[in-house]
């Protein structure tokens, strides 16, 4: 209560119309509701049902892979020896491995075998603890430098003629050419590959993100920062950050999936990962030549290649939906 | 406009050499180069000196050094004189290598000629001081470190254990005390390998006494070549072990940047009438001529081909030789032959037909007449004497299949056709459709391209399109009777199919997204607004504005369909250029993978030129020289 209450006279206690007090101060605020920018993307994003079912579809298969090798460790070459043991369909490798419960439980050979006797079922899980491993890895490393130089590529002008040089030059280098030739020459461990697959990968978001930062640094608002004297780090990380959200996310959207998919594909052109590392790739190349004769050997890894890719590819563009500002009405 | 044309070509041309210079960077000086003998099976046959010979000469090929040999020194030197192989004199300069010299078997003497070669011996002595100085403190270091680790073991596990340990540490408590005297005094002469190598450096003199031997070494060294002697090892008995015999070679490494100026200097070749080095071919022209088995040709004498232009029965019917590319020549994965043939050399089996010979018979042969090359003389067979009537005799034949990269080229245009031929209707029907069935399923297929691993879905186009529609899987076995005649044409269908179905995918998606994006855009409603039929409105205004950012791929898909699928052709065994890369790579072919290089960067500089124009051309707001305002 203030003031400008006790000076209101009434006039009439009997009318049916009390003129209310008038406010000054509240009349000039603005009544909206409260507004969060994440919880809403969340409201949105869990709207979907499907959402929820495609989390706890991929927390299953992350759970599988990183816990799953604890209890079925993978040894590539446990029977190599075991010549009656290759290439047994599912049915065959059960009945093979009843009375020999020393080489594994039977759950073990319900995928069947593969060409030098290796179980299908702990291979895939191995497998896909390498391949979502690598992607993150390969994703964090190519989006953090790409998302902080793209930044400060599209707003400083003097970086920007540099890079588009830069840019210019390697951008011609054909990415197949370049990491097949780096695995060539470094070698094919785990942390060579991530060094192949990020050394030059980086460059196409930061310049992505180079031009979307550009439309937006000559936005009237930010011009009007600019002119306040607000210093550029805070530009950058107040006005034109915050604005990308939704593009950084369909930028991580495809670019999760895509390192899977590339794996497999290195490993079918034989620069892939090297061969005492379980990876799905690799599962795929050797089983391609064959994969009329042994189907249990080939699509097992191939559907969970896709499974993964299609759950982190869909499950990232639904995220960019809702986190789009412009979808929160 | 012209200016920035020519700003960008050149820039072009600088960053294909930058992208050249990085690759052979890696491929030449960060691959351990021994990798190219692991599958070589001549290496393995050959032993000692002659495996370090084979391999200076392999490393020559390869492009990593030049190298001359002895031998090929005392050719040059006794050429003048009449049958030296028997000379005496020649003789025994050869033999001056193959004597039994040891002084490389100590590793001071070649440490000393690895840093300062054969000729300065006054720099010997202090060199070797200085050597053993150094090589002796190291040891004090070791020996001092030894001691440390053996005093502070702990009780020894066995007996034995201790024993050895005990007497170790004896050994080393002996030796320090000399080698520290030997230190102290300055003075090595009890060391009795330090004498040893003093005696055995005069028989580098003896070596190098040979008037032929030191004519060689000064001549290399001057030049900044580097002299590699490969001693003699012999049995007790005196006789060479095998492939042990004394060698001589002069080595020079080759840096970057002249092995990049060598490959573009010879990059393109122009015929000219004076390729051919023979004095009696005195008539020398280039003229046009009319050609029994074509139609007209300009013909070369003096030039390499003799058809210098041609027509023929082929695609594309119209042949050229003036110009040449050479892109280098395979080492291992197509031995000795030239990456420019194994691209565009015709495959299959061979083919016959009818040709007029030069004596104007008929003659039902397989024999290319086009494609006759010089020979210093002609030897030709009888049956063929009367075909050719001049020098140019040395020809090739003719095949029915086409070249790798005519497989891959068909392969790839007739999917990029197809490819937008349905996916940008398709992309334009989904927009119209917008949150519609059609739209939903098409959503599915973009999302199932886009996220699948290509190489599981062509698996999966392969087994339906070998057991629904019984297409042949393998290209080899894919010969089939059709309309009377032989063709492997069903062989192109599953390949085909293969790359334009993932094509069509991310067309649909682009196209469907900047339909949407113009949707929604004043244009369109003020389209409506004067009543504008919705399928006018998009067909004439939405498309074409969508299209602008569809036009800008079209070179680079059209193009690119030169380099090959890697995947597709691998898969159905298609003959192409694709796997051309990744087989180089497995068997270590540095020049395929220059040559890759500079052929697929060429292409992806020229197709996003050819965008850009083609882009400035199709939407005229936009103009590439970043002049604003227009006018100038």
């Amino acid at each position: 209560m203030n003031e400008n209450e006790k000076d209101v006279k009434i006039e009439n206690e009997d009318d049916l119309f009390v003129p209310i007090s008038q406010d000054m101060i509240q009349s000039e605020k603005i009544i909206a509701p409260r507004y969060s920018y994440w919880k809403s993307v969340f409201r949105i994003f869990f709207k979907k049902k499907i959402n929820i079912f495609l989390i706890a579809l991929f927390v299953l298969i992350f759970l599988i892979a990183f816990i799953g090798p604890i209890f079925a460790p993978y040894v590539y070459e446990e029977n190599v020896n075991l010549l009656a043991a290759q290439h047994l369909s599912p049915s065959k490798a059960l009945a093979f491995f009843k009375d020999k419960p020393e080489l594994g439980p039977s759950i073990k050979w319900i995928l069947g075998t593969g060409h030098i006797g290796n179980s299908i079922f702990y291979g895939i899980i191995s497998s896909a603890r390498t391949s979502l491993l690598l992607s993150t890895i390969c994703a964090a490393i190519n989006m953090v430098i790409g998302i902080l130089l793209g930044a400060v590529w599209g707003y400083s002008k003097k970086f920007d003629a540099v890079m588009l040089v830069i840019y210019n030059i390697i951008a011609n280098v054909p990415y197949l050419l370049l990491i097949m030739v780096l695995v060539y020459v470094i070698g094919s461990g785990f942390w060579s590959f991530v060094f192949a697959l990020t050394v030059t990968g980086w460059l196409g978001i930061a310049y992505f993100f180079r031009t979307q930062v550009m439309i937006i640094r000559d936005r009237e608002y930010s011009l009007a920062s600019r002119c306040l004297g607000t210093p550029i780090p805070r530009v950058i990380g107040k006005n034109i950050l915050p604005f990308l959200t939704s593009v950084i996310v369909t930028i991580l959207a495809t670019e999760l999936p895509s390192y899977i998919s590339f794996e497999v594909y290195l490993s079918y052109l034989g620069a892939g990962l090297s061969a005492s590392i379980p990876s799905i790739g690799r599962m795929i190349s050797q089983a391609q030549t064959g994969f009329t004769q042994y189907p249990w050997e080939f699509w097992p890894p191939v559907l969970v290649a896709a499974a993964i890719t299609i759950i982190l590819y869909l499950l990232g563009q639904n995220l960019a939906d809702a986190s789009d500002p412009r979808t929160h009405m | 406009m012209k200016v920035y044309m020519l700003k960008r070509i050149l820039f072009s041309i600088f960053s294909l050499a930058v992208v050249v210079m990085i690759v052979m960077l890696l491929v030449y000086s960060l691959i351990d180069r021994k990798v190219i003998f692991q599958t070589d099976d001549i290496w393995n046959k050959k032993f000692l000196n002659d495996r370090t010979a084979y391999e200076y000469s392999q490393y020559e090929k390869f492009g990593y050094m030049t190298t001359t040999n002895y031998g090929a020194y005392l050719k040059d030197i006794y050429k003048d004189v009449e049958d030296y192989e028997n000379d005496a004199r020649y003789k025994e300069d050869k033999n001056a290598v193959k004597k039994k010299f040891t002084f490389l078997e100590s590793d001071g003497i070649s440490a000393f000629i690895d840093k300062y070669g054969y000729l300065q011996m006054d720099k010997f002595d202090s060199f070797l001081f200085n050597y053993y100085t150094e090589k002796k403190t190291k040891r004090v270091n070791e020996i001092n470190k030894r001691i440390k680790e053996i005093e502070n073991t702990k009780e020894p596990a066995s007996e034995d254990e201790k024993r050895r340990l005990g007497n170790e540490l004896a050994a080393l408590k002996a030796e320090l005390p000399v080698l520290q005297k030997q230190l102290d005094e300055r003075n090595y002469d009890s060391d009795s390998q330090y004498v040893k190598d003093h005696e055995l450096i005069k028989e580098v003199d003896v070596f190098l006494e040979n008037e032929s031997v030191r004519g060689f070494v000064e001549k290399y060294t001057a030049q900044g070549y580097k002299i590699s002697y490969l001693e003699p090892v012999k049995y007790s008995n005196g006789k060479d072990k095998p492939g042990g015999s004394g060698q001589l070679y002069a080595i020079k490494e080759r840096f970057v940047l002249w092995r990049l100026w060598d490959y573009v200097k010879g990059l393109i070749t122009v015929e000219t009438t004076n390729d051919v080095n023979d004095p009696n071919l005195t008539d020398r022209y280039i003229r046009f001529e009319n050609d029994p088995n074509g139609w007209f040709a300009v013909v070369g004498s003096g030039t390499q081909h003799k058809y210098l232009l041609y027509f023929d029965d082929r695609f594309p019917f119209i042949h050229q030789n003036f110009i040449h590319l050479n892109l280098g020549v395979s080492h291992t994965r197509y031995r000795g032959e030239e990456i420019t043939n194994v691209i565009t050399t015709p495959q299959g089996s061979m083919k016959n037909k009818n040709i007029i010979a030069a004596n104007g018979e008929i003659i039902n042969t397989s024999i290319n007449v086009h494609s006759v090359k010089y020979s210093q003389t002609a030897e030709v067979g009888e049956e063929l004497k009367n075909m050719f009537a001049d020098n140019y005799t040395s020809y090739q034949y003719n095949f029915d299949g086409l070249s790798r990269i005519e497989n891959s080229f068909v392969c790839g245009i007739i999917s990029t056709i197809l490819a937008y031929l349905l996916g940008l209707p398709l992309g334009i029907l989904m927009a119209r459709q917008k949150e519609k069935f059609i739209d939903h399923l098409g959503n599915v297929y973009i999302i199932f391209i886009m996220a699948v691993p290509s190489l599981a879905y062509i698996f999966m186009f392969a087994v339906i399109g070998t057991t629904v529609f019984k297409l042949p899987y393998s290209f080899a076995n894919s010969t089939r009777t059709i309309f009377g005649t032989q063709t492997k044409l069903l062989g192109y269908f599953l390949p085909i199919i293969s790359l334009t179905l993932p094509s069509i995918g991310g067309l649909m998606k682009w196209m469907r997204r900047y339909m949407i994006d113009q949707m929604n855009s004043d244009y369109v409603k003020f389209a409506r607004s004067q009543g504008l039929s919705e399928g006018e409105i998009y067909r004439t205004h939405i498309s074409r504005n969508a299209m602008i950012y569809i036009v800008h791929g079209i070179p680079g898909a059209i193009l690119g369909s030169l380099t090959g699928a890697i995947i597709t052709e691998r898969v159905y065994g298609l003959p192409g250029v694709g796997n051309l890369l990744t087989e180089a790579i497995n068997r270590h072919d540095n020049a395929i993978i220059v040559a890759c290089t500079v052929f697929y960067t060429t292409l992806s500089i020229i197709s996003l030129i050819l965008g850009d124009l083609l882009l400035a051309k199709y939407d005229p707001r936009i103009s590439l020289s970043s002049s604003k305002g227009g006018g100038r």
